[in-house]
């Protein structure tokens, strides 16, 4: 094991100490290095493998460093702008879901995150392609795609988000409005500081499925690494599909590491 | 293999007619022997790729050779993506394969060394592996650009060179979907571009069964095959394809040697409704299927009894 799991002792100060099991990962340069030398070395060999092969005009024409480089930038793009938008969407309503006087509707909204995450993407993308869905007349391709990605992926940072806030001691927040701080202060400084960890689980749960269902976009000229592997599929050419999987799993696996530095960074001091 | 009692039926019902009717059965020479039908006895299996197309075929073979009075085993009918391997160990006695799919996919050859005759070629190459092919139907379901009845009026589009004229007068214009197959192919959109000279300003990558949809609203051309039954009812014209660029996809039913030795009544059976299955016919059988949601079973009956094959 590369990663060192450090228990906390000095737990001194007592809102600390009232808080459920605290520790920290800290990450030796080691495990840090791991992953970026490990997806190095399988894009290294999946070029020494694709370089051996004899190609014909299709591999060809499909595996220039122009397509590949697009592909993956477009990738990066679905994914990316995706993921923003579930942020901007699924933690707001999150908090707005925790707020007592919500509580009415709190189930229906559930139920619609829920519902977008049952319905299978691919089934949303053509329905958005074929403008059935008509109060949101979009163009296919990148938009549609997007539309699809979102609704996919708002369940996991959403209910993250809900349990994120709900597991915060309620003790706590009775402390902290007798001390006089206003709704608003503690949402803003004590609960979503706590509850950042699990969110950003959330988060990076959701990047890691935009990742994988953005490969669908290429059935609705939104491109992406999809468009390599369906190209290898329909042409039956193993190494087209070989590239396009193992590129979207590299960039996968490079997304969720980032994320992951991005938790370690982001994480509250103390927690 | 069970035979259902309801094929059994129409077998014998075939074999009861075809004894009645047995002044217009030609003689076979060496044929199925019995002198009922002329396949008397037989028990054959039609199998089936996993299309529309290809089980409307199989129905109608299915369905001529019964009436003929072989018993036809119902269980492959229903299609399969490995129909070819099939053929190949004995579960199967016959399919309708496609001459383009037999040059390239079955014996491996290359889209740009295409024989004059592509039927004969696929026919006597194939004989090594035992198969035999009848003689192909005209029917020819290929690659094909189709565009809106309504635009291609309007701009007086038959052909696929008007096509070329066209986009090179208005650059703007020339967009196209097409599925990812047609976009990687050889013998797709990279030699149709090469050989008619001309480049579409907008290639839309989709599903194939998105281009239908999307024809006349995100682009003005799209891929489709020649034969779909959504060319119907979508309202669209195929561009033809004037300097004969796309394969041929010619439809022939293929069969073991070892079959069509033993009953070669088979071959005479077929002969006449083979001919029958041009481009118009198979595509409106196969527009009934999808579009009107009939059975390829029925679809089939119809089409044998409206051309006088089921006596």
């Amino acid at each position: 094991m590369t990663t060192s799991v450090e228990q906390v002792p000095d737990l001194g100060n007592a809102p600390q100490a009232a808080m459920a099991p605290v520790r920290r990962e800290r990450r030796t340069l080691g495990s840090y290095l791991f992953m970026p030398v490990f997806l190095a070395l399988v894009c290294a060999g999946l070029y020494l493998y694709v370089s051996t092969r004899e190609l014909g005009s299709i591999e060809k024409r499909a595996l220039t460093a122009d397509t590949i480089g697009n592909a993956v930038w477009e990738h990066i793009q679905l994914a990316g702008v995706s993921t923003i938008f579930v942020v901007l969407i699924a933690i707001p309503l999150g908090v707005v879901m925790t707020r007592p006087f919500t509580r009415s509707f709190r189930g229906i909204l559930l139920t619609l995150a829920n519902i977008g995450q049952a319905v299978p993407t691919i089934g949303l993308l053509a329905l958005l392609a074929l403008g059935v869905l008509g109060f949101i007349n979009v163009d296919i391709g990148f938009t549609a795609a997007i539309i699809g990605l979102v609704a996919y992926a708002v369940l996991p940072v959403l209910r993250n988000t809900i349990v994120g806030l709900g597991q915060v001691d309620e003790n706590i927040l009775e402390a902290g409005r007798g001390m006089g701080i206003s709704k608003f202060g503690v949402l803003r400084r004590i609960e979503l500081p706590l509850a950042v960890p699990i969110i950003l689980a959330g988060v990076r749960t959701a990047l890691v499925i935009n990742v994988g269902t953005a490969t669908l976009a290429a059935y609705i000229n939104a491109g992406g690494l999809g468009s390599i592997i369906v190209a290898g599929l329909t042409t039956n050419r193993f190494t087209i599909q070989l590239t396009g999987a193992v590129l979207t799993a590299v960039l996968a696996l490079l997304i969720d590491y980032l994320a992951g530095i991005a938790e370690d960074v982001l994480r509250p001091k103390g927690l | 293999m069970a035979t259902t009692r309801k094929m059994r039926t129409a077998a014998a019902m075939g074999a009861a007619l075809a004894l009645l009717v047995s002044g217009c059965g030609e003689d076979e020479a060496g044929g199925g022997g019995g002198d009922g039908g002329d396949l008397d006895g037989a028990e054959l299996t039609v199998g089936a790729k996993e299309f529309t197309e290809s089980k409307v075929l199989a129905q109608i073979t299915a369905q001529a050779l019964a009436n003929a009075g072989a018993t036809v085993d119902e269980s492959s009918l229903s299609g399969s993506a490995t129909v070819r391997e099939a053929l190949e160990s004995d579960e199967i006695d016959m399919y309708w394969e496609y001459t383009g799919t037999g040059w390239v996919n079955i014996l491996g050859n290359e889209t740009t060394d295409l024989p004059e005759d592509l039927y004969g070629a696929v026919a006597e190459a194939d004989e090594a592996n035992g198969i035999a092919w009848l003689p192909n139907a005209p029917m020819n379901n290929t690659y094909a650009i189709a565009v809106n009845s309504a635009f291609a009026e309007e701009n007086s589009l038959t052909t696929i060179s008007d096509a070329a004229t066209f986009i090179q007068e208005n650059a703007a214009e020339g967009t196209i979907c097409a599925a990812s197959e047609f976009l990687n192919r050889d013998d797709g959109l990279p030699g149709l571009q090469t050989t008619y000279g001309m480049e579409f300003s907008e290639v839309v990558e989709l599903d194939l069964g998105l281009v239908f949809t999307q024809l006349g609203d995100t682009c003005n051309f799209g891929e489709v095959f020649s034969t779909d039954g959504r060319i119907v009812s979508n309202d669209l014209t195929v561009l033809e394809d004037d300097m004969e660029f796309f394969l041929p996809y010619n439809a022939a039913l293929t069969l073991s040697q070892e079959t069509l030795d033993e009953y070669p009544a088979i071959a005479d059976i077929m002969a006449p409704i083979s001919e029958a299955l041009t481009d118009e016919v198979i595509t409106a059988l196969n527009s009934a299927v999808d579009n009107d949601g009939e059975t390829e079973e029925d679809v089939a009956t119809q089409f044998l009894e409206d051309n006088g094959f089921l006596e």
